[in-house]
């Protein structure tokens, strides 16, 4: 194993050990919410990241599979190991359905139906209130049981959450690192170019959005089990912004981006806490700063100061007047 | 006995209301250097992207080894064995120089999604040979040692050679080349021409649209002339630089001296 | 059934909705002919303002938890408000644009989305979350036509946005600024070689789309009540219809902007009250995937 190898295995067992060093509910709570949040970031990376393609739905994704996974163990009484993937599976069915109309858009026309499509699941989520209970929400959601363990705390839904935050960056990566992978990159870099070589853009495009409902479901179906109650508000366009908002901070084209970024402005907010009510103001402030001195996020910046990396490409920020496909 | 390869039977695009390729005949044989010619404006970039599947036609046919092709989408015409070279360089910029030829490479290889997700052996293989054709290529157009520098760093001269390279990767039939000389001076240009000497010995058919008159006729084995998107002239190099309508079309007036004399 | 007196009383809030939906829908379309970026802050831009001239129109008003009486003539109160946020509209320009104006577009959006949660929540911090309510402009409320009743509100809205369009028309295609940003945004480079002061031009751009928006913020106040939320849907409505218009196009973001405003009215008592905001987006949908260059737009093609 060589030595990037085994620094990455010491953090992985690191991280593990998390919940025998922290006690605190309140930061396990804000962690195990990171890392569900850090899976919903890594399919919106491999979206707008990897393929270049930009969507402000990932929150409605992150609802159907929410919402997918409640109902299913609370009305139908599905244990959570799999109305969890379930919501994964739902979530990724209706990609597929949305996906292949849509994305045979681009740029803002693109980035505005996903928009669209995500204030109608909201508003489906309120309003249908025979299948959702409506503004009310799902409550008394069970917990995943372990045998006779019920992973009903946040030190043991930890591991829940970290395990499939594993999985996920599992994929990811051998996904980022294969045919499907280039062919990915390549339609970000230069569609036409890319189609000029044989790769099918839609079908991708289409392959990417899936990918991206999908961890979005799992992450839904996750945080549902764990805070055991959810409602529309949770799911809103503000929520989808939320999380492109850590894609581009992390730094957008890197699998660890997508994860720094969500842990980094997941836990942000509790920091400036102390700062009672100015603490999302200066949040907002945050952003703007961290926009404008790293331009590929912390991931490119920190890769700036190991010389022995190359800097990654950063999502699709062609400098041109418009947000038009790269024609 | 020539065989052609590519035929261009009546072939119509017009963009609202302007016809930009008018009822276009083009044979092009198999194995042969062919060129495309004509003044500025003739339609000779816009009959490549209707051949490889950029545009649509509006009417007329396109058969590549005897199968119609024009209304194909561009990455089916690509699969069937037609790559080509842009005029303006479209290559993938933020990624690698070998990765770039890689891509090239996609329609040779059969992983699908499911296949990514767990190491295997037919994966593994497919990758291995692929990398290996690629650092192949990228030697034989001069590049090897380059292979893991950013392609949009690369000098103007690299990218073209990249670019060739990356088409080549998909083992194509057929390979359009728009403009490869562009913007290179005469050291250039002789390298370019031994290299398209030996991308035809390996077996692929060119096409390629150029201004540079020295290396057309230096290379091409057969010529079409473009006017006005149809075809004024179409033979060995030789016969087509003496046409009249030729030399009309390129000076704008019928005049004794041929552009043959020009060189 | 079809009551085609209700329809009309319908149209008409429609289309003083859908004004506001234009004005909104403006200012997104001229930043982004400008510099080819969407503004996610232009619905807070609507919000902002009308706290402000809230403030100064209520004889009291909550500030930072302590009441404050701050009471102006309104009419003093209107130009100060538009005076504070064209002063606004060039510091968001200073800001939250000119350092990223190389950068392509996405960090600059990301930069206007830090901008828009900034402004909500300070708006949050100095007024509270209570809704505030916007004192009405005119002592009869609703004028009477036979059995319709017309919201006074409504007939000044379609009255001030008539004006400001006209005002525009003229800008636009009679005055040499009006001119110049119009190739601006066409052309930045040639008109940076015309001797056009660009970066100016694009500046006074980003101080119009914001007035546009205070101008929407104050006019559709007295209507809803003023929270941090209100400029958030409006916008979001605002850009659909700019694209179901034609992105890029100023007529348009008009014409769409009043075509969602009376759709999603009619759609809202005809079919369904509780869909009434998903109708925006429906329309917009269809659009996308019918006719994405939208009704004005220039066609949406392949080039090579």
């Amino acid at each position: 194993m060589n030595r990037r190898g085994a620094v990455v295995a010491v953090l992985l067992v690191a991280c593990a050990l998390v919940p025998f060093v922290v006690h605190s509910q309140y930061v396990l709570q804000v962690t195990d919410t990171a890392l569900i949040y850090a899976i919903v970031v890594i399919g919106l990376g491999i979206l707008l990241g990897f393929t270049g393609q930009m969507s402000l739905a990932q929150a409605a994704f992150f609802g159907m599979g929410a919402y997918a996974s409640a109902i299913a163990s609370t009305t139908l009484g599905w244990s959570p190991w799999i109305s969890i993937p379930f919501g994964a599976l739902f979530a990724a069915a209706i990609g597929a359905a949305v996906g292949y109309p849509c994305l045979r858009l681009s740029g803002h026309y693109l980035a505005l139906a996903t928009i669209g499509f995500g204030i109608i699941v909201q508003l489906v989520f309120i309003n249908a209130r025979s299948l959702t209970n409506g503004p009310d929400g799902i409550n008394s959601i069970p917990p995943p049981h372990l045998g006779s363990l019920a992973l009903d705390t946040y030190q043991t839904y930890f591991y829940v959450a970290y395990g499939a935050l594993l999985i996920s960056v599992y994929i990811a990566w051998r996904v980022k690192h294969s045919r499907i992978g280039r062919a990915f990159e390549a339609i970000r870099e230069n569609e036409i170019a890319a189609q000029a070589m044989g790769i099918n853009a839609t079908h991708y495009k289409v392959l990417a959005f899936v990918l991206a409902s999908a961890f979005g479901g799992l992450a839904g179906g996750l945080i549902a089990h764990m805070t055991r109650f959810i409602s529309p508000d949770s799911y809103s366009f503000d929520q989808s912004v939320i999380f492109l908002v850590m894609l581009v901070i992390g730094g957008s084209a890197t699998i660890t981006g997508a994860v720094t970024g969500a842990i980094l402005l997941t836990f942000l907010p509790e920091f400036l806490r102390p700062l009672k009510d100015s603490y999302i103001m200066i949040y907002g402030a945050a952003v703007v700063l961290m926009v404008i001195f790293m331009p590929e996020g912390i991931v490119g910046l920190v890769r700036r100061l190991i010389p022995s990396y190359q800097a990654p490409p950063a999502a699709p920020m062609h400098a041109t007047n418009s947000i038009a496909d790269s024609a | 006995m020539a065989t052609p390869i590519l035929e261009l039977r009546g072939l119509i695009k017009t963009f609202g209301g302007v016809k930009a390729v008018n009822a276009l005949d083009m044979t092009v044989n198999d194995g042969e250097i062919h060129a495309l010619i004509g003044p500025n404006g003739s339609g000779k970039t816009t009959t490549l992207n209707v051949i490889s599947g950029i545009y649509r036609a509006n009417e007329g046919s396109v058969k590549f080894r005897g199968d119609e092709i024009s209304q194909l989408p561009a990455h089916t015409i690509a699969q069937r064995g037609i790559t080509r070279t842009f005029q303006n360089i479209r290559l993938f910029p933020r990624l690698t120089v070998l990765d770039n030829v890689l891509i090239g490479r996609h329609t040779r290889l059969r992983t699908n999604f499911w296949m990514t997700l767990a190491p295997n052996p037919i994966t593994a293989l497919e990758e291995d040979t692929a990398r290996r054709n690629a650092h192949d290529l990228l030697a034989f157009v001069g590049l090897a040692d380059r292979a893991q520098v950013r392609a949009s760093s690369l000098a103007y001269g690299d990218q073209r050679r990249l670019e060739i390279a990356r088409a080549l990767a998909a083992e194509p039939a057929l390979l359009l080349l728009d403009e490869p000389a562009a913007g290179m001076n005469p050291t250039e240009t002789d390298a370019l021409v031994k290299l398209l000497y030996q991308v035809r010995d390996r077996g692929v058919t060119l096409l390629l649209i150029e201004h540079d008159m020295n290396l057309v006729m230096a290379i091409s084995d057969r010529i079409t002339v473009l006017n006005f998107g149809t075809h004024i002239a179409e033979g060995a190099a030789a016969e087509v630089s003496q046409n009249p309508d030729v030399i009309t079309a390129y000076l704008g007036g019928p005049l004794d001296a041929g552009f043959a004399q020009t060189r | 059934m079809f009551d085609p007196s209700a329809t009309l009383q319908l149209i008409v809030s429609g289309l003083a909705m859908g004004s506001i939906y234009a004005l909104v829908a403006l200012g997104f379309i001229l930043i982004y002919n400008a510099v080819g970026v969407v503004n996610f802050a232009q619905g807070d831009f609507v919000m902002f303002p009308s706290y402000i001239a809230v403030s100064f129109i209520l004889p009291s008003v909550f500030v930072f938890g302590t009441v404050m009486h701050w009471q102006l003539p309104t009419v003093f109160v209107y130009l100060l408000v538009l005076v504070l946020m064209a002063g606004f509209g060039l510091l968001f320009n200073r800001i939250a644009y000119y350092p990223l104006r190389d950068r392509g577009w996405l960090p600059v959006v990301i930069s206007t989305i830090g901008v828009s949660i900034f402004l909500r929540n300070l708006a949050q911090i100095v007024w509270g979350s209570q809704p505030i309510v916007f004192p009405s402009l005119f002592s009869v409320q609703t004028l009477t036509v036979g059995s319709m009743h017309f919201r006074s509100q409504d007939l000044l809205i379609l009255a001030v946005a008539g004006v400001l369009i006209a005002f525009q028309y003229v800008l636009f295609e009679r005055t040499t600024l009006g001119k110049q940003m119009r190739a601006t945004a066409q052309d930045r480079a040639t008109a940076q070689l015309l001797g056009i002061r660009v970066d100016r031009i694009v500046a006074i751009t980003f101080i119009y789309s914001v007035l546009l928006g205070a101008i929407a913020g104050l006019l559709v106040s007295p209507i809803f009540t003023v929270t941090k939320e209100m400029g958030g849907l409006i916008s979001l409505k605002a850009f659909a219809a700019s694209i179901v218009g034609g992105f890029g196009s100023i007529p348009g973001a008009i014409l769409g902007g009043l075509l969602i405003g009376v759709v999603e009215n009619l759609g809202g008592y005809y079919i369904s009250t509780d869909y009434k905001d998903a109708i925006a987006f429906v329309i917009l949908i269809g659009v996308l995937l019918l006719r994405p260059s939208g009704f004005f737009g220039e066609r949406v093609s392949e080039k090579a």
